[in-house]
């Protein structure tokens, strides 16, 4: 618990300190990290990897996006409420998904999402077509509460939402529902053999993977003030993927320093030279080879060895 | 240079010479303490459309390199921030934000794609900051998405299919089929095309659009034959239009159906060579115009780089002209007084007249059709100027993307 | 054009279609056959051997001895790659795959830019084959038959490759049980990586035949590695016929698809493969469930 209460106020306490267009940044990584820790439910925790939490992503995005634009509920409200839309979308998404598994399970996850951009695509009079989503407003309110409308504010809402979304998942894979996760992980067939309905494991953990993946893009829509179909896109997919590898999977905050880590990394590389995807690659494989944990690993390591001197 | 004895050489006194010599540091100090003009330019250098991007580039810096050798603007000199956005408005609403907030940016250009461009424009009241568009065509951006922040110093999407309209009212073409990339640019041109053709009481005979990524025209290639029109009007840029231009040649449609395009750049010619002839299309920028700044810019050009300016770098090339006027009149880049100034500046510049209208922001320019024909010596086929029309007919009336003539 | 015309015109485009497809699937589920790798670098080494291709077509003036060239030397990277880094990655889990194609597909994308710029590149048709045939009276590149028939003659080189050599059984025997090939006394780590430089080489086939087509650009990779996944996913991952029988639907559904219902061109490709893994989870001939 320690540890995490002292990330939390070193957190809470970034404003203070950092300028504007580090907050910016800072606010994108965490609603980044919110994203690969919910994928890591999946892929850490019971070996559902998927292709396709871009879906998650781009629905809470645009669910939000729309309501901002087209109704006067308060951001506030809006949020949950896409996130909720996007975990029930889920249910139904996870149930065609978890009909096959291995490489084929991911590739349905992937089917889904990319029908889902095609369906973003082609219905301009709700999505705004390939132009997506824009001018979306971060609504105040309620009760005239206009905290939220300001960065700082935001900034704070995105960091509860994490740090919630946290919580709860941490105390979903310690609980009894977390071991079975982590026997359909470790070796389905035998779990299947003590009499669980794997499936229906299945479906819930997707389904609150994409729900937390949903809540990550309803944030972003009023953060950024847009939604367009590249959020939707098997690129994004692959990268929230990378993310949670590199920062370590099953292990919840490996992802979200996964993502801090990937974000950051792209954007310093890319103002140094153009030819920053070559490094980017470089690093990737570099970690492969000789960071197999992972950043989380690496860092748990490095403090375990501190925290236990040796002799 | 003093004698022994201390006496002046050439009117320069020891004195002076000293007395100056204490006094030039301090002025070169504060000429450099003259602070610059930052120029934003989160521009996408790779990715699908990094051919675009690296145009845009080439554009802006030999700008700010002329203009700086020249003295700068307003007496500062022009600094440049480019940045990568790979193509992504995310990545482009990040560097842009992190361009104005830490960097102190407080002008915008270069940037590559519509879409992002629609995803940066509703921030630039809450930046306080200008962006003069070199390169987004889509017709929103002066229409619904306008923004007092936003100039759009290039011709737009529909101004270059009014072009292509125009054209063929004075043609024997009677019959019309499109094509277009299916998404918002492609459907918004041939939308106006439509109009067009009908408002020229001409046959329109079908459209068909095709994703983006699209690697085989084959059925729509037939679907365009089997149509019967004489001429099929192509909405395409990148790799579609180069995959589609070779394999219309290779299927020989060019043979029985004109093919008439809304954009008509020296990158695509480049990539599919000969496929390109016969090509009658909407320029927004040749290095064949005959017009004395544009052979002064092209000799410039040639000069640095070793090549013809394409399309995108005469573009940017004149938007930069534009915000540079702008900035004169105004005596300020502060955003307000500079807005105030470009709503209503005109500029000469390598297209000819360009006029910025204040009701929706679009830059007032001559339309050009060209027609890509082989020429003596040049080892690829060339962009030939066929006809031009004024900026008050190719432009649409105001906040409008649509014709009313 | 009549509906004969048509149709024949069109069953010709589709054939040549899956020849493309067919050279891009092939080579990844091999791969993936083999080593249960998946493959991200897929499409990044179909653009390799395009921009190879391009470059060696610009030396000799020659289509075929690029045709033949690039393959190779493409083939000749990837099996050195996997030598390199793949090879010490087998013990671990399936994401060090994902992570280090990814990678890779990065590297390669970036590379190929800063060796051959960022326009496109002209390849143009080898001049035999640059002409028109009529089909029926309707005018068709022999370009594309010659694809259609490239794609029968190497399916059926790789299908006997795989029956009747000594490497091919090794290949089959592997893909089924790894462990009973080492303890017959065979070093599992050739084949893997013969596998591996056979699958690249395969795609860069695939890239340089599509050039001519579409261009060599940066952004082929992209395009092409979902279609890779798809084919291979319809046809059972793993299996050689199942990636043949993909390619043929896929293109033939995307062929009269795009007709008849341009508006679902975007979805097509995912809409079969949806249907077909909810009817087989495994794919059509796939060994897995």
């Amino acid at each position: 618990m320690r540890p995490f209460l002292a990330m939390a106020a070193i957190l809470a306490l970034m404003p203070f300190g950092l300028p504007p267009y580090a907050m910016t940044l800072l606010t994108e990584a965490l609603i980044l990290g919110l994203t690969a820790m919910s994928l890591d439910l999946m892929v850490g925790y019971t070996r559902l990897i998927s292709f396709g939490h871009a879906a998650s992503y781009g629905l809470g995005a645009y669910t939000s996006g729309w309501l901002l634009l087209h109704t006067d509920f308060p951001v506030l409200f809006v949020v949950p409420l896409a996130a909720l839309f996007a975990g029930v979308v889920a249910i139904g998404v996870a149930w065609v998904c978890t009909l096959a598994t291995g490489v084929s399970f991911s590739m349905l996850t992937l089917a889904f999402a990319q029908l889902l951009y095609a369906v973003a695509f082609k219905w301009t009079s709700v999505t705004g077509g390939s132009d997506g989503l824009a001018g979306i407003p971060r609504r105040a309110g309620p009760f005239g509460m206009t905290i939220l409308s300001t960065k700082s504010g935001f900034y704070y809402f995105v960091l509860a939402c994490l740090l919630g979304a946290f919580l709860f998942c941490r105390s979903l894979v310690n609980s009894p529902f977390g071991a079975v996760l982590r026997g359909i992980r470790e070796n389905e067939a035998k779990t299947l053999s003590l009499g669980y309905n794997i499936r229906a494991y299945k479906i819930a953990v997707v389904a609150l993977s994409y729900g937390l993946g949903g809540l990550a893009g309803a944030l972003y829509a009023p953060f950024a003030g847009f939604a367009n179909t590249e959020l939707l896109f098997w690129l994004f997919s692959g990268q929230v993927l990378i993310m949670v590898i590199v920062g370590g999977s099953g292990t919840l905050v490996g992802p979200v320093l996964g993502a801090a880590f990937f974000m950051l990394a792209e954007h310093w590389l890319s103002s140094y030279t153009e030819a920053w995807a070559l490094f980017f690659g470089l690093i990737f494989i570099g970690f492969v080879l000789f960071a197999p944990e992972g950043i989380f690993g690496v860092f748990s390591t490095r403090l375990i060895r501190r925290a236990r001197p040796v002799g | 240079m003093t004698t022994a004895s201390g006496a002046t050489i050439s009117g320069f006194s020891r004195r002076t010479l000293l007395g100056s010599a204490l006094v030039a540091p301090a002025m070169i100090r504060s000429a450099h303490a003259a602070n610059p003009i930052k120029i934003g330019a989160p521009m996408a250098l790779t990715g699908p459309l990094g051919s675009v991007g690296q145009q845009l580039k080439r554009g802006c810096e030999l700008w700010a390199k002329t203009q700086n050798a020249k003295g700068g603007l307003l007496g500062r000199q022009i600094e440049l921030l480019i940045e990568d956005t790979a193509g992504n408005p995310a990545t482009c609403v990040r560097k842009a934000q992190e361009m104005v907030e830490r960097d102190g940016c407080r002008l915008l250009t270069g940037i590559t794609l519509s879409s992002e461009a629609l995803a940066v424009v509703p921030k630039l009241a809450e930046w306080d900051t200008i962006f003069v568009s070199s390169d987004n065509g889509d017709g929103r951006l002066t229409a619904e998405s306008l923004v007092p922040n936003f100039f759009r110093a290039n011709i737009s999407g529909p101004m270059g299919t009014r072009a292509v309209s125009l054209f063929l009212r004075e043609s024997k073409l009677q019959k019309f089929f499109a094509i277009g990339m299916d998404y918002a640019w492609g459907h918004n041109s041939v939308e106006v095309f439509e109009g067009e053709v009908k408002r020229a009481k001409k046959e329109y005979a079908g459209a068909v659009f095709s994703p983006t990524g699209t690697k085989d025209f084959s059925t729509y290639i037939t679907k365009i034959r089997q149509s019967g029109a004489d001429a099929v009007f192509i909405v395409m840029q990148g790799d579609d239009n180069n995959a589609f231009l070779s394999q219309s040649r290779q299927y020989r449609l060019p043979d029985k159906v004109q093919l008439l395009t809304e954009i008509v750049d020296l990158a695509s010619i480049r990539a599919v060579g000969d496929a390109a002839l016969g090509l009658i299309g909407s320029s927004r920028y040749s290095y064949t115009y005959n017009h004395k700044l544009n052979n002064e810019f092209v000799a410039m050009w040639q000069k640095e780089y070793g090549n013809f300016p394409d399309t995108f770098e005469g573009e940017q090339w004149q938007a930069l002209e534009v915000l540079g006027a702008g900035i004169r009149k105004a005596g300020s880049i502060d955003a307000a007084p500079l807005r105030a100034a470009l709503e209503t500046v005109s500029v000469e510049s390598v297209k000819g007249l360009v006029a910025i209208r204040k009701c929706d922001h679009q830059g007032v320019q001559t339309g050009f059709m060209v027609k890509v024909v082989k020429r003596e010596g040049a080892t690829l086929p060339v962009p030939e100027v066929i006809a031009t029309y004024p900026g008050e007919r190719t432009t649409p009336p105001c906040n409008k993307m649509t014709y009313d003539d | 054009m009549d509906f004969a015309a048509f149709l024949l015109t069109q069953c010709v485009n589709a054939l040549s279609q899956a020849a493309l497809l067919f050279f891009l699937g092939v080579g990844l589920t091999l791969i993936f056959g083999i080593m249960r790798i998946v493959n991200f670098a897929h499409g990044s080494l179909y653009m390799l051997g395009a921009f190879v291709g391009y470059t060696l077509v610009r030396l000799t003036g020659n289509f075929w001895i690029a045709l033949l060239i690039a393959p190779v030397l493409v083939g000749a990277f990837g099996g050195v790659f996997e030598y390199a880094i793949l090879r010490r990655l087998y013990r671990r889990d399936g994401s060090a795959f994902l992570m280090v194609t990814f990678g890779l597909a990065l590297m390669l994308g970036d590379g190929i830019r800063l060796l051959w710029g960022s326009e496109a590149l002209q390849v143009p048709l080898p001049d035999v084959f640059s002409g028109v045939v009529f089909l029926l009276d309707e005018p068709f590149p022999s370009y594309r038959l010659f694809l259609a028939a490239a794609g029968v003659i190497v399916a059926v080189t790789i299908w006997q490759f795989l029956e009747r050599t000594r490497l091919g059984l090794l290949i089959r025997a592997t893909s089924q049980n790894a462990e009973m090939v080492h303890a017959l006394g065979v070093d599992v780590r050739l084949v893997r990586s013969a596998v591996f430089g056979i699958g690249c080489a395969l795609a860069a086939v695939g890239g340089v035949l599509a050039a001519p087509l579409v261009t060599a650009s940066l952004g082929m990779a992209a395009t092409v590695i979902i279609d890779a996944f798809v084919i291979v996913i319809i046809g059972g991952m793993g299996s050689f016929l199942g990636s043949l029988i993909g390619a043929l639907l896929v293109a033939f559904v995307q062929v009269f698809g795009n007709y008849y219902f341009p508006d679902l061109a975007l979805a097509f490709m995912y809409l079969i493969m949806l249907l077909v893994l909810v009817v087989r989870p495994g794919g059509l001939l796939g060994k897995e469930a």
